[in-house]
C-alpha cells in the first residue's frame, strides 16, 4: 500500500499547489480589477454613455471573484490536507459558482472590447460635446472628459481636427465655423490654458494646434482593461478547471 | 478725383487658395488665399486700395467693376447681387518690400454677419459655393487694375453624424475562442460533478460495496497501543484473506460498518 500512499501524497501535493496558485491569482485578479475600476485615465464617462459600461461591471465582478478564489483556495487546502469530504464538497460547489461568475465576466469583457471602434467615440463626441442644453449630467461629464483628454494628450477629436469639419455637431450649433473650426482645446495652449496663437490655430498652422486624434489615447487604456479582465480571467479559469477535476477525483476516493 | 477713361489694366496674376499645408485653409464658411505680393507694383499709388471681389462661380462673368468706392457691393448683398467686395487693404501692403502674413483669410469676421453693418466687411460665407475671386486695384477715380478670376473654390460640406455607423465591422475571433472554450469547460465540470454525485447517490441507494474504491485515509493520530489480547472478530468484519486473522497488531483492513 506504500505505492498508493505515495500516489495519494503526490495528488495531495498537486492539489495544494494548485490551490496556492489559485489563491495568488485571485489576489492578482482583485488588484488588477480594483486598478481598472479606479479609472486612472478618466475615461469612464465616455464609456458609460455608449452603453458599454458593462466592462466596468465585468471588473467589479472580477474584484469579488478574486477574493472568493482566495478564500476558497484556503478552504481547499485545508480540505485536501484533512481529507474531509464535507469541506471538499463545499469547496467544489462554491468553486463552481465562482467559476460561473468569472465566466460571465470574461465573456462580457471580451465581447465589449470588440465594440470600441473609432466610429463609436466619434459619434458620441459629435452628438454630446458642448451640447448647449445638456439633457442630463452625463453630457457635462462627456464635455469635461474630452476637454481634459485633449489638453493632457495634446490631441484633437477622435481621428483629427478634421472630424469637426467633416461632420456637423452639437458643438457646431453653438460655435460658428469661422471662429471655431475646431474647439479651443485643440489649440496649443499656454500655462493659463489660452491659445498661444489663435489665428494660427484657426488656420491650422502646424505647431499651433493639435493635429493628432485622441483615439489612441482612449483605445489604449480601454483595450488593456478589457484584455486584462478577459484573458487573465480565462487563464485562471483554465487552471481552476484542472484543479477542480483533480479535487473531484480526490473527493470521490476519500473514505467515509 | 477724375474718373479714369480707360478700362482697368488686366494683370496676369490668378488668385488661388494658399498652397501651404494648412488644415484650416478651406472650412465650411471661410477660405484662405495666397497673398499677392509684387502683383500691383507699377500700377498702384500710395493712396490706392486693393479689394477682393468674391462672386458665386456662375455669377463671376456677370460681375461689373464698381466705378467708385461708394458703389462697392457689400457683404450683405451677397444673396441678391451674387457677389460682394471685401478685404480693403492699402496697396502698399502688397508691395514687394512689405513684410506680411502669408495668407488672406476670407470670412473671418463673424461680427459682420450679426450686426446690421452697412460698411464693407469680411463676413463668413453663407453657402459652400463654389466661389471665384479676383483682386481689384481701386484708385480714387475707379478701378485701375484687376487680376484674373480664380478657379472655382468649393467650401467644405459637413455630413450629419447620424450617418456614422458605430457597429464593429466583424466580431473578433478572440471572443469566439474564449466563449467556446469556457462554455465547454463549464459544461465538463458540471457534468463531472453531477456524475460523481450521481454515482455516490446510486451507490448508497443500492447498498453496493464501495470499500475497494477508497484509497485515501484520514491521517491517524498515532498513540501507543498496548498489544490487545486476541478477541473474537465481529461477525460482519472480513479479513483478507479469510481465515488468516492474526492477533499481532497490524494495520486494520478497511471494514464495512
Amino acid at each position: 500500500m506504500a505505492k498508493s500512499d505515495d500516489c495519494v501524497h503526490i495528488l495531495q501535493g498537486l492539489l495544494v499547489f494548485g490551490n496556492v496558485v489559485i489563491g495568488m491569482c485571485g489576489i492578482a485578479l482583485t488588484a488588477e480589477c480594483i486598478y481598472f475600476v479606479s479609472d486612472p485615465h478618466g475615461l469612464y464617462p465616455l464609456l458609460k454613455t455608449t452603453e458599454n459600461g458593462d466592462i466596468y461591471a465585468a471588473a467589479w465582478i472580477g474584484i469579488f471573484v478574486g477574493l472568493a478564489l482566495f478564500a476558497l483556495s484556503i478552504l481547499g487546502i485545508i480540505g485536501v490536507i484533512k481529507a474531509s469530504r464535507t469541506l471538499l464538497l463545499v469547496y467544489i460547489i462554491l468553486m463552481l459558482i465562482t467559476f460561473a461568475f468569472e465566466m460571465a465576466s470574461c465573456i462580457t469583457a471580451a465581447t465589449h472590447q470588440d465594440s470600441f471602434t473609432p466610429e463609436l467615440f466619434l459619434k458620441q463626441m459629435l452628438e454630446r460635446y458642448q451640447k448647449s442644453e445638456p439633457a442630463n449630467n452625463s453630457d457635462n461629464e462627456v464635455t469635461k472628459t474630452w476637454d481634459e483628454l485633449m489638453i493632457q494628450n495634446h490631441c484633437c477629436g477622435v481621428l483629427g481636427p478634421s472630424d469637426w469639419q467633416e461632420y456637423t455637431s452639437a458643438f457646431r450649433r453653438t460655435h460658428s465655423d469661422a471662429d471655431y473650426p475646431w474647439p479651443r482645446m485643440c489649440c496649443a495652449l499656454d500655462a493659463q490654458r489660452l491659445p498661444v496663437n489663435l489665428d494660427g490655430c484657426k488656420l491650422g498652422v502646424p505647431g499651433y494646434y493639435n493635429s493628432n486624434g485622441c483615439y489612441d489615447a482612449i483605445s489604449g487604456p480601454v483595450s488593456t482593461h478589457a484584455w486584462g479582465v478577459a484573458w487573465f480571467g480565462f487563464a485562471i479559469l483554465c487552471w481552476t478547471f484542472c484543479v477542480l477535476l483533480g479535487t473531484m477525483f480526490y473527493w470521490s476516493g476519500i473514505e467515509y | 478725383c477724375l474718373s479714369l477713361p480707360t478700362p482697368p489694366a488686366q494683370l496676369p496674376y490668378v488668385p488661388q487658395v494658399s498652397p501651404m499645408a494648412l488644415l484650416g485653409k478651406v472650412t465650411a464658411t471661410t477660405f484662405a488665399l495666397e497673398r499677392p505680393r509684387c502683383v500691383f507694383d507699377g500700377h498702384a499709388d500710395a493712396s490706392d486700395a486693393v479689394w477682393l471681389a468674391v462672386a458665386f462661380a456662375n455669377a463671376s462673368a456677370a460681375f461689373r467693376n464698381p466705378l467708385s468706392r461708394a458703389d462697392v457691393p457689400l457683404y450683405q448683398q451677397l444673396p441678391t447681387a451674387r457677389s460682394y467686395m471685401t478685404l480693403e487693404t492699402a496697396a502698399t501692403a502688397y508691395s514687394c518690400s512689405a513684410p506680411s502674413p502669408a495668407v488672406l483669410r476670407v470670412g473671418s469676421d463673424t461680427a459682420c454677419r450679426d450686426q446690421g453693418r452697412q460698411d464693407p466687411c469680411n463676413g463668413p460665407l453663407p453657402s459652400p459655393g463654389p466661389y471665384r475671386v479676383k483682386f481689384l486695384l481701386m484708385g480714387c477715380g475707379g478701378p485701375k487694375a484687376e487680376t484674373r478670376w480664380s478657379e472655382p473654390i468649393l467650401l467644405r460640406r459637413a455630413a450629419s453624424p447620424s450617418t456614422i455607423d458605430p457597429a464593429p465591422p466583424r466580431r473578433g475571433s478572440a471572443v469566439v475562442v474564449i466563449a467556446s472554450i469556457l462554455a465547454s469547460l463549464g459544461a465538463a465540470l458540471a457534468t463531472a460533478v453531477l456524475g460523481a454525485l450521481g454515482a455516490k447517490v446510486w451507490g448508497s441507494l443500492c447498498h453496493q460495496d464501495l470499500g475497494t474504491d477508497t484509497f485515501i485515509r484520514r491521517s491517524y493520530r498515532t498513540h501507543h497501543i498496548p498489544p490487545a489480547p486476541p478477541q473474537p472478530l465481529p461477525p460482519g468484519c472480513g479479513c483478507s484473506p479469510p481465515g488468516l486473522c492474526h492477533s499481532a497488531p497490524q494495520a486494520p483492513a478497511p471494514c464495512q460498518t
